[in-house]
């Protein structure tokens, strides 16, 4: 039996297709930057590029046979030659929930407070497009969100100062040269380009000096366009057959230092005590859109994995290293207005995960995948806040791919379990909950051989 | 089989029982101002019901938390904010001040903080509400709190048999020295030794006489209140060049305080020089007893501050001392507010409120006293506290926090909305605001009658009616 994409018709045309599509491609990267997205893995880490990788629950280093192999492992894209070209193009939807609920140990909402997020629907996506240029040498283009959070919280939520609504984003288009440098090891190097968007409001909140109870003064918007927010990085990685079925791999991506200018659009909420609003008004720029300055330094990653495959089974199992004591805080500056600079701790630390998946090929037109996995998160429970409540987090995964001649089709589905978790008294904001979390993601991915 | 069944059940019965256990059935709070939940100048039931015992006496579940309740507008009436800009006015909201509304009650309160008081009055001030009601005002305070004219704050703790007491006592010895910008030893500051032996004494009566868990506060440092903080010693130019403030022993340094009590004064140009358009007379530096009353400074220089600072630091350490002898816990407000002062904010709710006049959040219009956000903050720390000190969260006890939010955004029934007048000359603190604050806040030794009497003699002081629940025992 073969394996879905064991086929070899697509060879001869690739090139002509590349010419033809090329502006398309280059119009739907444009369009991916401007989806939303949120996280789902471990901090604001997102690992589902791929329908069939997200239903082996990402274990995927030492498979790395299809175009996803671009995140998980890009040597791999040195034994796929035999497929030609290849284009993969998919999303992620992903339905989060996420409860809170005051703890008795913070004086902030305080115990007994509830609310849930705004119900959203995100859909990171994926695209990734490999050429062989010669008989051991393999170009692959892709583009994914490797990095994103995004909460919702209603207008008069009590978190309304530290977020009203958060969509933060890192786009990341990588280029990668792979080698097959024998019948059982490949190698593979790439740049990174990645490009930052952050979109954050916040309420602004003051002592009323004649009610002296707490007014709400106005809003920020904080957003970045895209323009300047960017950051290159680089990424090394190898294959190999070991014999007997088992592959191995390991991949290494580099940090991304994404240095992001924006604005900051304030808007003024009147109080009905004209004196106290012009007093604001002398300190903060309302009606005005000003510059601003931060910056979030991307851990580096590292994935280890070993599979076994027969012709129709494969067993993957996956180790994944996180860097993400780079994220030590959050700095907001404004150069303009330095009283309105601001940094928030963020304190993370490193974190492993592990990932196991299973592939059952059916016949040469089925195959099913399971997995499970589970993230350690890398965020401290002082800095956890409305922006995000992180948690360890469990998930299970099943798909399904069809092949029919040189389409592949494949479907998956995740559920993320959360531990329940809050910060009880020791939240960095002062505003103390215990959040619950969970999330259904769907994958769906098409792949398209030359 | 069965004894060994009784011994295990009693084992199990035991372990439930935790040891040092708290015992917040019976809470009683001595103190001063801070303690009575004293706020904008005065005393009124809309703060009262946020002082910090009464709020952490609801998070304790206390069924009996009774209180010197005082209605609208307080007594003193309260202080309020005629207008932000072009500069403050703050000015008493009332000539008429408000009415005892639980003068009755047949117990000694279980919050007996009185508005004043210095740890002297605590060991042996008394007060008669008959002399109050009488039209008295020469000890408004204690008559109103203590009401049966015989016992004294902590002889009435005392006799409620109480099984948590909270004793935040001191202020008022060194705080004199900073809302009348004049350290005198034994007229605005209590001697050192004095203090000491008068610590001793409550303390030690409080642990001698009670089984209560007691926790006492140390001393905030009384020069980081807006009172002090809030008027810089010089004017700034529009070139951004400083021109020093005038005081009756010559031009301010730059790291002197101006307290807000100059307010009315620099409104008039007294302090400012000529030629930046004051009138070049100086602000009086110094209190000065006049005709018998005390007519306060406005300027604290360093080495004024220092005196104050080293007082503070030496009741502090004596309070420290006192409670490590008697088994007290010791509540470190001075590190919580210093703690502020130096991060320049507590934040809550994403929010950052701070030690700022008028815009700050923690403190009200009088520059001295929490508003309720302020009060709330400080039961806040000490919820925290007991949960640590008494190993209440590892025992699942733990006290539930107050809630900040609900504090923060409560209705505004109690401020009337304010309409601006003809008064705009004045700045800020106005000379009646600042005569109201002097009433409750007199020195120590000027004008306030004393009833000075040996603790040995508080024994035989058992009465009928709210005397007899101030048996000591």
């Amino acid at each position: 039996m073969k394996a879905w994409n064991d086929t070899e018709y697509t060879e001869g045309r690739r090139f002509d297709v590349l010419n033809v599509n090329r502006k398309q491609l280059l119009a739907a990267m444009v369009v991916l930057l401007l989806v939303p997205t949120l996280s789902w893995g471990a901090g604001f880490a997102i690992f589902e590029h791929g329908a069939k990788s997200m239903g082996m629950a990402g274990a995927f280093t030492a498979v790395a046979d299809d175009p996803s192999a671009m995140y998980w492992n890009p040597a791999g894209l040195a034994f796929q030659q035999d497929k030609g070209m290849q284009l993969m193009v998919g999303a992620t939807l992903i339905s989060p929930s996420q409860d809170l609920a005051g703890s008795p140990l913070g004086s902030y909402p305080g115990a007994g407070y509830k609310a849930s997020q705004e119900s959203q629907v995100f859909y990171p996506p994926h695209f990734f497009f490999i050429m062989p240029i010669s008989s051991t040498l393999t170009v692959g283009v892709g583009a994914f969100t490797p990095y994103g959070l995004g909460t919702w919280w209603k207008p008069n939520f009590a978190g309304r100062f530290i977020s009203k609504r958060v969509d933060l984003k890192t786009f990341d288009t990588a280029f990668n040269l792979s080698w097959r440098a024998n019948d059982w090891l490949g190698l593979s190097a790439g740049v990174d380009y990645a490009v930052g968007q952050i979109d954050l409001t916040t309420g602004i909140g003051f002592i009323n000096p004649y009610t002296q109870q707490l007014a709400d003064v106005g809003q920020v918007h904080m957003f970045t366009d895209g323009m300047g927010s960017d950051a290159f990085g680089w990424n090394i990685s190898a294959f190999a057959k070991l014999g007997y079925g088992f592959t191995a791999g390991v991949t290494y991506r580099s940090t991304l230092d994404v240095k992001y200018d924006g604005y900051g659009s304030f808007t003024q909420y009147p109080t009905g005590y004209a004196d106290f609003d012009a007093a604001l008004g002398s300190q903060i720029p309302f009606g005005q859109k000003v510059a601003l300055k931060t910056e979030i330094k991307h851990p580096d990653v590292m994935s280890i994995g070993l599979a076994w495959s027969n012709e129709q089974w494969t067993i993957s199992g996956n180790y994944m290293w996180q860097g993400w004591a780079t994220f030590d805080s959050l700095p907001i500056t404004f150069p303009d207005y330095p009283q309105l600079d601001q940094t928030v701790e963020e304190g993370y630390k490193n974190v492993s995960n592990y990932r196991l998946g299973v592939e059952y090929r059916i016949n040469e037109m089925y195959a099913v995948q399971f997995g499970g996995l589970y993230d350690d998160t890398p965020q401290p429970e002082f800095s956890m806040s409305p922006l995000l409540g992180d948690a360890d987090r469990r998930g299970l995964t099943a798909g399904f791919s069809v092949t029919v001649k040189q389409m592949r089709f494949d479907f998956s589905y995740m559920h993320l379990f959360m531990d329940q978790r809050g910060t009880d008294g020791i939240s960095v904001d002062g505003f103390d909950v215990n959040y619950k979390t969970s999330a259904d993601l769907f994958s769906m991915s098409f792949t398209y051989q030359f | 089989m069965k004894k060994i069944l009784a011994i295990a059940v009693a084992a199990v019965v035991l372990a439930a029982v935790p040891a040092g256990a708290v015992d917040f059935t019976t809470y009683v709070a001595l103190g001063d101002s801070l303690t009575a939940g004293f706020s904008q100048g005065g005393l009124v039931e809309t703060y009262q019901e946020y002082s910090y015992p009464k709020l952490l006496a609801d998070q304790i579940g206390a069924t009996v938390f009774e209180q010197p309740l005082v209605s609208e507008p307080g007594i003193p009436p309260i202080l309020m904010l005629q207008q932000l800009l072009p500069s403050p006015v703050i000015v008493p909201s009332s000539d008429t001040p408000g009415q005892p509304l639980n003068a009755t009650y047949p117990a000694p309160y279980n919050n007996l903080g009185v508005p004043g008081a210095s740890l002297y009055d605590l060991l042996f001030t008394t007060g008669d509400i008959y002399n109050l009601l009488a039209g008295n005002t020469d000890n408004v305070m204690h008559d109103l709190i203590l009401r049966d004219g015989e016992h004294t704050a902590l002889e009435q703790a005392i006799g409620l048999n109480p099984t948590f007491v909270t004793l935040w006592i001191g202020n008022n010895d060194i705080l004199g020295a900073a809302v009348y910008a004049t350290p005198i030893e034994g007229v605005t500051m209590t001697p050192v030794a004095n203090f000491q032996e008068m610590y001793q004494q409550a303390l030690g009566a409080l642990a001698q006489y009670t089984s209560a868990d007691i926790v006492v506060f140390n001393l905030p440092d009384v020069t980081a209140i807006p009172f002090v903080t809030t008027i810089k010693p010089y004017i700034t130019l529009p070139d951004g060049t400083h021109v020093p403030l005038i005081g009756s022993k010559g031009p301010l340094p730059e790291n002197a305080y101006v307290t807000l009590g100059a307010s009315s004064l620099l409104a008039q140009g007294i302090g400012v020089p000529v030629e930046i358009g004051g009138t070049g007379i100086p602000l009086p530096e110094d209190m000065q007893i006049v005709g018998g009353h005390a007519v306060p400074g406005v300027v604290l220089r360093p080495e004024e501050v220092s005196i104050i600072n080293d007082r503070v630091a030496a009741f502090n350490q004596i309070i420290q001392a006192t409670a490590d002898a008697v088994g007290a816990k010791v509540f470190d407000i001075n590190s919580i507010f210093n703690r502020i002062a130096n991060e320049g904010h507590w934040g809550v709710g994403g929010l950052e409120i701070n030690t700022d006049y008028l815009l700050g959040g923690i403190f009200g219009y009088d520059g001295v006293h929490p508003q309720k956000i302020g009060y709330g903050m400080v039961a806040s720390e000490l919820i925290d506290f007991l949960n640590t000190t008494y190993g209440l969260k590892v025992r699942g006890e733990l006290i539930p926090q107050v809630n900040m939010y609900d504090i923060m955004t409560g209705s505004a029934e109690d401020q009337p909305a304010p309409g601006l007048t003809a008064q705009d000359a004045r700045r800020a603190f106005t000379a009646e605001a600042f005569g109201a604050l002097q009433k409750v806040f007199r020195p120590l030794r000027i004008d306030v009658p004393r009833t000075p009497r040996h603790p040995a003699g508080r024994v035989s002081m058992a009465h009928p009616n709210v005397k007899s629940q101030a048996v000591m025992h």
